[in-house]
């Protein structure tokens, strides 16, 4: 076992989160923070946050489900016990962003309908496929799927939505903050547990390889789908908020970008990252056909 | 959709004085004590400065360890091994009891109860060290109790066949109600550290148990016809909690009074879920 | 949070002739809870402890549940540390208790 593993204790994340980037939040943000007022005055801009907010608990949902289910298939003891922080940390991010939803004013009782209304089909399937390697105890591909693939999506769109909400939205961009903080050590975790396991057990590499195809084919449709949905109210995003100022992201200033040109940066980034992450353990990025 | 501005938004930090949490209806009552912000600001009042359970200062040395003899030190060590396959169980069970459970908040509650049983191996683990044990994995083998792995193997068996009343009531209701019997009668007579230890994991205990009893109650309130189905897995696992009990009280080396104790918590909460 | 009394029956206390007295309560240490609760419960401190009229025994995890008036027969109390919701009954010999409602 290698000796990095024991960093990954639930000691060093007490002190890391509880008692360090989350003190003194609530619900990941600054008390007394609120969501901006003109999003909230806005139907169309508030449906569409909403949309956008159900997605990350649709996501957040299958993490948590997805490293639950890994605790019983770890092989060793700091495994158990690092899945053990990523299983809360997952829960948290479900609580947060439901919190979200209620202060964007969706009801207690509507939850649950207005989860399955908003929520991308591409991303229920994507989750699917990751949890058919969780349900069948496939430690390896269920870390890869749930640490690389679906922490690596996750980590670059929560970087993009926090560059763009910084200025407009605090509140939202503090909470996101948060989750990219807990997302950092989720991925660096998938890096270093498997790249030895992968070594070990090469024959597991197409296999995986396939999931990695099928995931990122999901993803693509995801975003294809959600940019379209969205498209309409940039410019109206832009013209409530008015002036914020510029928001890089990966060399793209998100405050003028098109709606395209937002897609196209997103995609690049995330499958920029998958290639180097997983040629780092060992994999080979698949492109999927037909996105 | 109309912005409904959160009347009942949790705001756990800061004391309101007309507040009074006796005057909470029901569901905002459970909607507070089974979400994250509740744990993460509970676990905050008895963990903060004690790394692995114990105050700072005793970190590297292993306090109360001398005065051991060497009997009592190798009953010490046999028993934390078990509690090791105890907290072992209680983390995989509480973990594949997630994808069962039957709403958001029982998902939220067990993510904080499976980082909570996860640091109670952790602990255990650590002090194991402390003793001296330089790889309490393979001393956790070798010294575990044949009965307590027969009782993980069952609990196992029923969080994977999807069954959340009998999982919860093996889980939450009789491998918590054990162990915190076991914690309780042993940090009456333990050494400082261990006793400390066990002092935080206690606290936790208390929200496992609950969440268990309440859950459990609930449940069978709207559905009584599950009672004589629980009942029966009770009878089931009875013989094998009571030999754990007894095993355990050997290696505390426990008085006849105390040994009494050790069951009846158990004994008390059975009945009143009516599980008789 | 809703803190109206609600119309759930068992909060509504049998009512005596006599007016309840009120309690200030204090911190008394109790550190298993967010702040905001923590006056409202403290640990059981053994043989030479008592509990005042405010206060009453868990009868699941056995920490004392303190309230801000004098507990009566039929009064709600909620136990944070173990998530039990109860009511004050009449014990055998007269003394106050609590049942445990689901």
């Amino acid at each position: 076992m290698a000796d990095f593993l024991n960093s990954y204790s639930i000691q060093r994340w007490l002190e890391l989160c509880p008692q360090g980037y989350l003190e003194d939040t609530v619900y990941g943000h600054e008390e007394g923070e609120s969501e901006a007022e003109v999003l909230l005055a806005d139907d169309d801009l508030r449906t569409d946050a909403i949309r956008s907010t159900v997605q990350l608990v649709v996501g957040e949902r299958a993490a948590l489900a997805a490293s639950s289910g890994l605790v019983n298939a770890a092989p060793d003891y700091p495994s158990k016990h690092f899945l053990a922080t990523q299983t809360l940390d997952e829960a948290r991010h479900v609580e947060i962003f439901t919190q979200r939803l209620f202060d964007l004013g969706v009801k207690k009782a509507d939850l649950e309908s207005t989860i399955d209304h908003f929520a991308n089909p591409h991303l229920v399937k994507f989750a699917e496929v990751l949890l058919e390697k969780v349900d069948s105890g496939d430690f390896i591909a269920g870390v890869v799927g749930q640490n690389i693939v679906l922490e690596g999506l996750a980590f670059s769109v929560f970087e993009m939505m926090e560059t763009s909400n910084r200025v407009s939205n605090p509140k939202f961009a503090h909470t996101l903050a948060g989750t990219i903080a807990d997302e950092r050590r989720h991925v660096g975790f998938g890096e270093n547990r498997i790249g030895s396991l992968i070594k070990e057990h090469p024959e597991k590499k197409s296999e995986i390889e396939q999931m990695q195809k099928d995931m990122a084919y999901h993803m693509l449709k995801t975003f294809s789908l959600s940019f379209d949905e969205g498209r309409d109210n940039v410019d109206k995003a832009r013209d409530v908020m008015g002036d914020v100022g510029s928001a890089d992201f990966h060399g793209t200033d998100l405050s003028t970008a098109t709606s395209e040109e937002m897609q196209t940066v997103l995609e690049q980034t995330v499958i920029g990252e998958f290639k180097t992450r997983l040629a780092r353990i060992g994999l080979e990025y698949q492109a999927p056909v037909g996105v | 959709m109309s912005p409904e501005h959160d009347s009942d938004r949790a705001d756990l930090g800061h004391p309101d004085p007309e507040f009074d949490p006796h005057a909470l209806n029901q569901e905002d009552f459970l909607n507070e004590v089974h979400s994250f912000e509740f744990w993460f600001q509970a676990v905050e009042g008895y963990l903060r400065d004690r790394p692995y359970g114990h105050a700072e200062g005793e970190q590297s040395s292993p306090v109360g360890v001398a005065d051991l003899g060497q009997s009592e030190k190798d009953s010490l060590i046999t028993t934390l091994c078990n509690y090791c396959v105890g907290e072992t169980a209680a983390l995989e069970g509480a973990s594949g009891m997630i994808a069962i459970a039957p709403n958001r908040h029982s998902k939220i509650f067990l993510a904080t109860q499976v980082a909570d049983e996860a640091r109670h191996l952790e602990v255990f683990l650590h002090r194991l060290r402390d003793l001296g044990i330089a790889n309490p994995e393979a001393e956790i083998e070798r010294r575990a109790n044949p009965t307590l792995l027969v009782f993980k193997r069952r609990l196992l068996e029923l969080v994977r066949s999807g069954d959340w009343s009998a999982a919860l009531l093996a889980q939450n209701v009789i491998l918590e109600s054990m162990e915190h019997s076991a914690f309780m009668v042993h940090a009456a007579t333990a050494d400082p550290v261990t006793a400390e230890i066990l002092d935080g994991v206690m606290k936790d205990e208390r929200r496992h148990l609950g969440f268990g009893e309440n859950d459990l109650g609930r449940l069978l309130a709207d559905h009584p016809g599950n009672r004589a189905r629980l009942a029966g897995i009770r009878g089931e696992l009875d013989g094998l909690v009571l030999a754990v009990f007894s095993r355990a009280a050997d290696d505390l080396a426990t008085d006849r009074s105390m040994r009494a104790d050790m069951g009846r918590e158990y004994l008390e909460t059975m009945d009143r879920l009516g599980l008789v | 949070m809703n803190n109206q009394a609600s119309t759930d029956p068992i909060t509504q206390a049998v009512t005596t002739e006599e007016p309840r007295r009120t309690f200030e309560l204090e911190d008394r240490g109790f550190r298993e809870v967010p702040k905001k609760w923590r006056k409202f419960y403290r640990h059981w401190e053994g043989e030479d402890d008592w509990l005042g009229p405010n206060e009453i025994i868990c009868p699941v995890c056995k920490v004392v549940i303190r309230s801000k008036r004098e507990l009566r027969v039929g009064d709600r109390l909620y136990c944070m540390p173990c998530m039990s919701r109860m009511v004050v009954v009449e014990a055998q010999d007269g003394s106050l208790a609590t049942e445990v409602i689901y």
